[in-house]
């Protein structure tokens, strides 16, 4: 069997440097500025389940964003690691989407992708983290929606069995194909770009798609189809960083234990 | 002028910034102690394409550049010197026999190179001394359609773990560059040099008794072996040596800037000293400077350009490099007070392979003889 696996994937800035991060109480929206941005983390193990699936049965994996120009850089690196082809949906007709506008602009994209077999997301952003993409997206596509799952296994051709975790333990779910799939960071260890794959990107077309592309109704998407309305960004105050302790093992706990003494916790070595 | 990296110059930086952070950090000491050449590593760096990084595509490399490769070696050293020391002189044979071989060494040996199944050494200097190559006195006799190779070579980096050598060697009064595979009879590798750092990337003592090599071992054209071998070692040895000292250097610098962050004195980081601040400046600077010169050599190898017209530039990175990396490590050591001691903090294992640079691919006095040449030219 050969599967037309869809990837979804979105360009967030560098968790590393979210301590750089501050919210624009004007625009109420976060400023991005001078923070590199990447593939958001968990949208990488969606690529590699992605890929280890065809690589055990055959087919293609295609990879798709929303976002302005620079999103391309996303779609290049996930082409680097080994997508198929790649489609960016951008347009500012897109602009200040939230997840309903994105997952509806998605689907759109996805309908005018033709077949597909299987649609992967990371379960959430590091950016806003809110979880909704994914399902909202299999809604507008009238297909099963499994989130937070750490493991895929095909059940014959058409369904698979997934385990979907929960707060204490998993749940396994069976599903038909077409199916969406939401995955966590557990389900694998993404693999490495290859400068051999750096050099067959480069020769992967990027499909850039606008609003009239898609077919989508102007009403349904960017700031006009987003019916969430930010009210007051507020900037919790930040956690006090954690102090490290270094140095050889006996000697760094004997010093945990003493910092520990000093703050006034318990005696640990009574 | 523009000073950008390629997308995919950045995505490869970024790629083997990760592969070192994650499977070369944590192996970094052990492999050290042990002296061992890590064959699964160099595997693995095949595997994603690094050994093939100035080999064209059509004999498995990427062809990415010798830009690419300075941000590879420098990636690398930043946390494993001695692998960054095995591009560096690892390159030199493949880089030969790309260039100046025939098509059929190229499709002999480029392709299991690539794919780190085989090593080539380069083996130029003698008990002569490293800075006159033109005192060789290994012979190659031309009897028949065989060399016969009588001689020894010292110093050599890699010849302990290489499947093939690419020797110099004089054929009357011409120097021949020479294919000998490992096995063949009449050579053999004598000794390995204990070395106080690049521990685990094996230099060695190889002799030459009678070694008879078919006459089609000959890469490049008869009586060009020298300036074949002063190329390779100018071009690919230097700015490996640019990008292992940037590394060095690098890894250092942000080992004592993150712990002048973290480590409190008189209830503060000691970042917040001026102290510190001035010597974190420094060394800042003297990076991003050399840094620069640096690539603007290997980036002119890949604009086409010959070692008459890059050789000074590339001279000048190499001494930079070499200095900085020796300027920084000790300095990124004093921050650390008695950590930067610690074989734990690595800045010792830093410091000795730091200490290499200086006779590799040509002393700092024959760089500036490259460079007051040229200027006065």
């Amino acid at each position: 069997m050969a599967l037309e696996i869809i990837v979804c994937i979105k360009q967030v800035p560098n968790p590393g440097d979210f301590s750089r991060i501050s919210l624009d109480p004007v625009t109420r929206t976060i400023t991005r500025e001078g923070i590199p941005a990447v593939v958001n983390p968990v949208d990488k193990n969606a690529l590699e389940e992605g890929f280890r699936i065809r690589e055990r049965y055959s087919g293609k994996v295609a990879v798709l964003t929303m976002g302005p120009p620079q999103a391309r850089q996303a779609l290049e690196e996930a082409l680097a690691m080994g997508a198929d082809e790649a489609f960016l949906l951008c347009d500012t007709a897109f602009a200040e989407a939230d997840t309903l506008a994105t997952a509806y602009s998605l689907a759109c994209n996805i309908r005018s992708m033709g077949h597909f077999d299987l649609i992967l997301c990371g379960k959430e952003t590091a950016d806003s983290g809110t979880g909704q993409v994914g399902p909202q997206l299999a809604e507008f596509l009238g297909i099963p929606c499994v989130t937070n799952v750490r493991e895929i296994a095909f059940k014959g051709e058409m369904s698979l069995v997934v385990k979907q975790a929960l707060e204490r333990g998993y749940m396994r779910v069976r599903v038909g194909l077409p199916a969406l799939i939401t995955v966590n960071k557990e389900i694998n260890q993404p693999r490495l770009v290859t400068a051999f794959g750096i050099m067959e990107a480069a020769e992967k077309e990027i499909r850039e798609q606008c609003c009239k592309d898609v077919d989508a109704d102007p009403h349904c998407i960017g700031r006009i189809g987003s019916p969430t309305e930010v009210l007051e960004p507020i900037d919790l105050p930040r956690r006090k960083k954690g102090e490290i302790i270094t140095g050889l093992p006996e000697e760094a706990v004997k010093r945990a234990v003493e910092r520990m003494r000093e703050l006034g916790g318990p005696d640990l070595m009574q | 002028m523009d000073f950008t990296l390629t997308r995919q110059q950045e995505m490869l930086r970024e790629t083997v910034h990760q592969f070192a952070e994650s499977e070369l950090s944590p192996k970094a000491i052990e492999l050290d102690e042990t002296g061992e050449f890590p064959f699964d590593i160099l595997k693995r760096c095949a595997e994603m394409g690094l050994v093939g990084i100035i080999t064209p595509r059509e004999y498995g490399g990427t062809g990415m550049g010798h830009l690419a490769r300075v941000i590879v070696i420098e990636e690398i050293s930043r946390v494993y010197p001695p692998l960054g020391f095995f591009f560096q002189t690892g390159h030199l044979g493949q880089w030969s026999v790309q260039e100046y071989g025939t098509e059929e060494q190229k499709k002999k040996y480029l392709p299991p190179l690539c794919k780190g199944e085989m090593i080539m050494c380069d083996a130029i200097t003698e008990a002569s001394g490293g800075s006159n190559p033109a005192a060789c006195q290994t012979t190659a006799q031309l009897v028949g359609d065989e060399f016969v190779i009588n001689g020894r070579k010292v110093y050599i980096t890699l010849a302990g773990v290489a499947d093939v050598a690419l020797i110099l060697a004089k054929t009357d009064d011409k120097f021949n560059e020479i294919l000998v595979e490992k096995g063949t009879a009449g050579f053999e590798i004598v000794r390995r040099e204990n070395i106080s750092g690049f521990r685990t990337t094996p230099v060695n003592e190889m002799a030459f008794t009678n070694c008879r090599v078919p006459k089609s071992n000959l890469v490049g054209q008869e009586g060009k072996g020298l300036s074949i071998g002063l190329a390779a070692v100018s071009m690919l040895g230097r700015t490996g040596v640019a990008g292992i000292g940037l590394g060095i250097a690098r890894g250092c610098y942000e080992a004592a800037l993150n712990f002048a962050k973290e480590r409190k004195l008189y209830g503060k980081p000691i970042g917040e000293l001026q102290a510190i601040q001035f010597a974190l400046a420094e060394m800042n600077m003297d990076i991003e400077a050399t840094k620069w010169v640096s690539y603007y050599s290997a980036w002119q190898i890949d604009q086409g350009k010959g070692i008459r017209e890059v050789g000074a530039d590339i001279a000048r990175a190499k001494f930079l490099a070499c200095e900085l990396a020796n300027r920084v490590a000790p300095r990124a050591m004093q921050i650390m007070g008695a950590y930067g001691l610690s074989e734990e903090y690595h800045m010792t294992r830093l410091l000795r392979d730091a200490l290499h640079l200086f006779p590799a691919a040509g002393t700092q006095e024959i760089m500036k003889i490259t460079i007051g040449r040229s200027i006065l030219a």
